[in-house]
């Protein structure tokens, strides 16, 4: 299960497991944003490669009008996957407590 | 061991991880280490999902536990060799606007795992990774 929504401060939440089939619904609604900036990923299990094409595009396209996202309270495994992607060069990742 | 066929598809990816979590609970393995195997399974599996594309055959994954390893089989049924142990490597180090979507899952799997290993038989491509629990 994975879902994708709007907290009560503009933040998106994310939640359960981003993998491959869950890719496409997650870029939808992030391409819907115009100026999306914290992703509160306190109950994000998982991510695969998917996952971070995702993030990445979209990463892209705010980097392009100045802003850009800010990943916080990502677990162990979201952070190592970052990590050995080199992706924390290119985000802002923030464990929970950070 | 235990082993399955799941369909060519990523939507097939729900059923993969209700089977490895099966497979978990049976054999006691750490929360961490489920993330991390579960990892490897989707980026290999999808792998043979994308590059043989409109092949009829499911696509079988065997799981088996040897002592504090856990090994998993996915293979690929009826298809071209494709050695995913020669995949280029990975520049994770090039900034942003050299960074593309996509071909970050192989180099992601060779981090996470002990042993990589690919066979090609009978126009079976067999892919087999072994990873240590923490």
């Amino acid at each position: 299960m994975f879902d994708i929504r709007l907290g009560d401060k503009g933040e998106v939440v994310c939640e359960g497991r981003l993998d491959a089939s869950q890719a496409a619904k997650a870029q939808e609604f992030l391409d819907a944003l115009p100026a999306p900036d914290v992703v509160d990923m306190a109950r994000l299990e998982y991510i695969s490669s998917a996952g971070l094409g995702v993030l990445l595009r979209t990463q892209k396209r705010l980097l392009q009008a100045g802003g850009g996202l800010r990943l916080v309270n990502a677990n162990r495994h979201v952070r190592d996957i970052f990590r050995y992607s080199g992706f924390d060069r290119i985000f802002q990742i923030e464990a929970p407590g950070d | 061991m235990i082993s399955a066929r799941f369909q060519r598809s990523f939507d097939a990816l729900g059923k993969i991880f209700e089977f490895t979590r099966r497979f978990y609970d049976a054999e006691g393995v750490p929360a961490d280490d489920r993330l991390a195997f579960d990892f490897c399974v989707e980026e290999i599996f999808t792998n043979f999902v994308k590059y043989n594309d409109g092949n009829p055959n499911d696509i079988e994954l065997a799981l088996e536990r040897r002592g504090d390893r856990l090994v998993a089989r996915v293979t690929d049924f009826d298809v071209e060799p494709y050695d995913v142990t020669r995949a280029p490597p990975v520049d994770v180090e090039l900034p942003i606007e050299r960074r593309e979507p996509g071909g970050l899952g192989l180099h992601l799997v060779r981090r996470l795992v002990d042993g990589l290993e690919y066979d090609y038989t009978n126009r079976q491509s067999r892919i087999t990774v072994t990873k240590s629990l923490r």
